[in-house]
C-alpha cells in the first residue's frame, strides 16, 4: 500500500510575505501516486506550502520563497522554470469551487486549449469526455455540456474544477481544502473520486477535516505556525504520533 | 431610560431617516419635472415651421430658360425677379415702403425655396403652382402666439401694415405650419427661421468618433496594464493618483491645453472637430480608466488563480477570463464618459468652436461648432426664435445623451447575463 518512490521533495523552504515568515525550513517528500493530507490550525502554513509546488506564490509580489523544491529530482525553485509548464504537470484544486463563467464544456477544454493537446475538435470531444468521466461528473452533465458552468451545484461545480484540472494530463494535483464549502454528500463524492484518481497521480490535499485525512490519506503532515512538526504515514500519525503537540491537535485539546 | 423608551426611540429615528430620504427624492423630481417642463414649453415650437401659400408662375420665358430645361440649367436661372412678383402679388401694396415691409414678411431665402421645390418638382415648370414659403422669425413666433402684438407700434418690429397682411393670410387659411426639417438639416445662420443644428450634429458625430478612437484603446490598455501586470510600487501609486486628479481638474483646463498645444505648438486647424476630439480625449481618458480599472477589479481573484493552475499564461488569463468578465462595467463606464465629452462646452469655446460656421462639415478637419456650444450661441442671441431653438437644441443633445446611457445600462445587462 505504502509506496516508496519520492515525487516532490522539498528541502529547506522558507516562505516570507514581506517582513512575516510563513514557513520555516520545511522538509518534506511527497510520495508518488498516493494522497498525501496535510492538516494544521489556520494560519499554519500548509497552503502557503501547497503553493509553493506550482508557483502560485509568484502572484503576490511581496512573496519570497527560498530553499529547494524538487519534482522527480528537478529542482523547481529557480527563475528559469517555465511555470506555465510547470503548472501544466502539477494541477491545482481551490477551496472555493472557481469554474470560469463558460459553459462545462469550455471550461474543461480551456487547458488542453492552451497547450494545444488536441488537434482536432473530435480529440478535443475525447479529452472533455475522459476528464469528466475521470472527475465522475459525466453522467451528470453529458447532455447539457453547453450551459454554464456556474449553473451547477457546488459539489458538481467542484468536480467540474478536478476535470479541469485533470484534463491536461498532470502528474501531480495540489487540493486547498477541496471539501470545505461542500455539504456531507458532496464531500463523500470527492472522496471517493481522490480514492481513484490517486491510482494515476500524485496528490496533495490540506484539510481542516481530520476524518477526512484518515478516509484519504496514506501519509499526513502536520504543521504549525509555519513549522513541519511531524509527517509520517496517516496511521502512525493518528494512532501513535511521535510528537505531543501532533497529539494534542488531533485529539481536539487546541487549533 | 428603561427598554420600552429606547425602543420607541429606535423607531422614531427610523421613521424620521424615511422621510428625509423621501422628502429628498420628492425635492429631486420635482427639479426634473421643472427642468424638462420648462425645456419643452420652449423648445416644442422649434419643431414646426410657419409656411405662407404663395401661388408662383414657372413661365419659362419670364425665367429665361428653354421650355424643357435641364436641373443644371434651372441651377444656373435667377428666380429673384420672379420670386418678387409673385410675393407683392399677394397683398395691394402703395409704395416702396410697403413693398418692401410685404416682402419681410417672409425669409429672404424666398428665391432660393422657390427654386429648390422646381428642381424637385420638374413638371411644373410652364404652369402656376402653389408653393409655400418660409416666412420671416418674427411672423413665425406671431403664428406660433410668441409675439407680443399688443404692443404699441414703435415697440415692435413687426409694423401694423404687417400684421393687417398677416391677418388677412391667416384668414384666407393660407399660413400654414409644417414639419421644420431646416432644423435639422441647414447649418447655423443669421436668421432663426433658416437656422439648423445641421451642422453642430456632424461636428458633434465626428468630435465624438475621435474621442471614442483615441480614448478607448488608450483607456483599456493603461487600465489592464495597470490592474493586472504593474507592480505595486510608489510609481504605480503616483500614477494611480494622477489618474484621479486628471479625472476631477475642470474641463476648461483641458481646453486651454488644447488651445496651447494642439493649436498653438502643433499649428491644428482651428475650429475643427479633429482638434475638438484629441482635447476631449485627454478630459475623458482618465474619466474611463477609472471605472474600467474598477471593473476589472470586481473579477474575482479566484477566476485569475484557476487560469493560471491550468497553465495559462499571465497574459492569457487576463484575456481569455478577466477582460471578458470586466466587459459590461468597461463599456459602460466608456459610454459614460463619451456621454459626458458629448455635453462638454468650455474647452470647445477654448479651442474656438465658437465660431460662426454656416457650412456643415464634411471631413473632421472642417471648421465646424458642436451641440452644446451651439446651445451656447444661440443662448446669447437676441431674435425670439433662437429661443426656441436653443431648447429644442438642448432637447436634442439630451436626446442623445439619454440614448447613450440606456445602450450603457443595456450592454451591462446583456453581457452580466450572459457571463453569470
Amino acid at each position: 500500500m505504502i509506496n516508496n518512490k519520492v515525487k516532490i521533495k522539498t528541502t529547506n523552504l522558507n516562505v516570507y510575505y514581506g517582513d512575516k515568515q510563513a514557513l520555516n525550513d520545511v522538509n518534506l517528500e511527497i510520495h508518488s501516486k498516493e494522497v498525501t493530507a496535510l492538516i494544521g490550525p489556520s494560519g499554519c502554513g500548509k497552503s502557503t506550502y501547497i503553493r509553493c509546488i506550482n508557483r502560485m506564490n509568484d502572484v503576490i509580489d511581496i512573496c519570497r520563497v527560498t530553499g529547494s523544491i524538487e519534482i522527480d529530482g528537478n529542482e523547481i525553485n529557480k527563475k528559469e522554470i517555465d511555470v506555465v509548464s510547470l503548472r501544466e504537470k502539477i494541477g491545482m484544486v481551490f477551496q472555493k469551487p472557481n469554474p470560469f463563467p463558460k459553459s462545462i464544456y469550455d471550461n474543461v477544454s480551456y487547458g488542453p486549449n492552451i497547450h494545444g493537446l488536441a488537434e482536432n475538435k473530435v480529440k478535443m470531444d475525447e479529452i472533455v469526455e475522459t476528464s469528466l468521466k475521470k472527475a465522475a461528473l459525466w453522467n451528470e452533465v453529458k447532455d447539457r455540456l453547453n450551459e454554464p458552468g456556474t449553473s451547477l451545484s457546488g459539489g458538481q461545480q467542484q468536480r467540474l474544477c478536478i476535470a479541469r484540472a485533470i484534463s491536461v494530463n498532470p502528474e501531480v494535483i495540489l487540493m486547498d481544502e477541496p471539501c470545505s464549502a461542500l455539504d456531507p454528500i458532496a464531500t463523500a463524492k470527492i472522496e471517493e473520486l481522490m480514492d481513484e484518481l490517486k491510482k494515476t497521480y500524485t496528490i496533495v490535499i490540506v484539510t481542516h477535516s481530520m476524518s477526512q485525512a484518515v478516509r484519504v490519506s496514506q501519509r499526513t503532515g502536520f504543521f504549525h505556525l509555519g513549522k513541519l512538526i511531524e509527517v509520517d504515514t496517516t496511521e502512525k500519525i493518528f494512532k501513535n504520533p511521535n510528537n505531543k503537540m501532533t497529539q494534542d491537535y488531533i485529539t481536539g485539546r487546541f487549533g | 431610560m428603561n427598554k420600552d423608551q429606547l425602543l420607541k426611540k429606535r423607531y422614531r429615528a427610523e421613521k424620521r431617516f424615511k422621510f428625509y430620504g423621501l422628502v429628498s427624492i420628492t425635492l429631486a423630481i420635482l427639479f426634473v419635472i421643472f427642468l424638462v417642463n420648462v425645456i419643452f414649453s420652449k423648445g416644442r415650437t422649434a419643431f414646426q415651421r410657419t409656411t405662407i401659400a404663395v401661388e408662383v408662375n414657372f413661365n419659362t420665358e419670364e425665367l429665361e430658360l428653354s421650355s424643357n430645361a435641364s436641373i443644371e440649367e434651372i441651377q444656373d436661372a435667377d428666380f429673384y425677379d420672379l420670386s418678387i412678383n409673385s410675393l407683392l402679388k399677394l397683398y395691394k401694396t402703395e409704395g416702396a415702403k410697403q413693398e418692401k415691409e410685404l416682402l419681410r414678411v417672409f425669409s429672404p431665402d424666398h428665391d432660393i425655396e422657390i427654386k429648390n421645390f422646381l428642381i424637385k418638382n420638374l413638371d411644373n415648370l410652364n404652369k402656376n403652382v402653389i408653393v409655400n414659403l418660409t416666412t420671416s422669425d418674427d411672423i413665425d413666433q406671431l403664428h406660433k402666439g410668441n409675439y407680443p402684438r399688443h404692443l404699441p407700434e414703435e415697440r415692435r418690429r413687426i409694423s401694423d401694415f404687417q400684421l393687417l397682411i398677416y391677418d388677412q393670410l391667416v384668414k384666407e387659411n393660407k399660413v400654414n405650419k409644417v414639419f421644420n426639417t431646416f432644423f435639422f438639416t441647414n447649418g447655423d445662420s443669421r436668421n432663426p427661421e433658416l437656422a439648423g443644428i445641421g451642422g453642430s450634429l456632424f461636428g458633434s458625430f465626428f468630435t465624438i468618433i475621435i474621442t471614442l478612437i483615441l480614448s478607448f484603446p488608450i483607456a483599456i490598455f493603461a487600465s489592464i496594464y495597470l490592474e493586472e501586470f504593474a507592480p505595486k510600487n510608489r510609481i504605480t501609486d503616483f500614477i494611480e493618483i494622477n489618474i484621479n486628479n486628471l479625472a476631477a481638474v475642470p474641463s476648461i483646463v483641458f481646453g486651454l491645453l488644447g488651445l496651447g498645444i494642439l493649436l498653438g505648438t502643433f499649428d491644428l486647424p482651428r475650429s475643427t472637430p479633429l482638434v475638438a476630439g484629441i482635447t476631449l480625449s485627454l478630459m475623458t481618458l482618465p474619466r474611463i480608466i477609472i471605472p474600467c480599472r474598477a471593473s476589472l477589479k470586481a473579477v474575482p481573484p479566484s477566476i485569475r488563480e484557476g487560469a493560471l493552475a491550468v497553465g495559462a499564461s499571465k497574459v492569457q488569463s487576463v484575456m481569455h477570463h478577466v477582460v471578458p468578465l470586466s466587459i459590461p462595467g468597461t463599456l459602460s463606464g466608456t459610454i459614460i464618459g463619451l456621454a459626458q465629452a458629448l455635453g462638454e462646452t468650455a474647452p470647445l469655446i477654448l479651442i474656438g468652436m465658437v465660431a460662426f460656421v454656416v457650412d456643415i462639415p464634411a471631413t473632421p478637419i472642417d471648421p465646424s461648432a458642436s451641440l452644446p456650444v451651439q446651445v451656447y450661441l444661440w443662448s446669447e442671441q437676441a431674435e425670439r426664435g433662437f429661443v426656441e431653438k436653443t431648447s429644442a437644441t438642448i432637447m436634442v443633445l439630451l436626446s442623445f445623451l439619454i440614448v447613450m446611457n440606456f445602450i450603457a445600462v443595456y450592454l451591462r445587462q446583456k453581457f452580466e447575463k450572459k457571463w453569470s
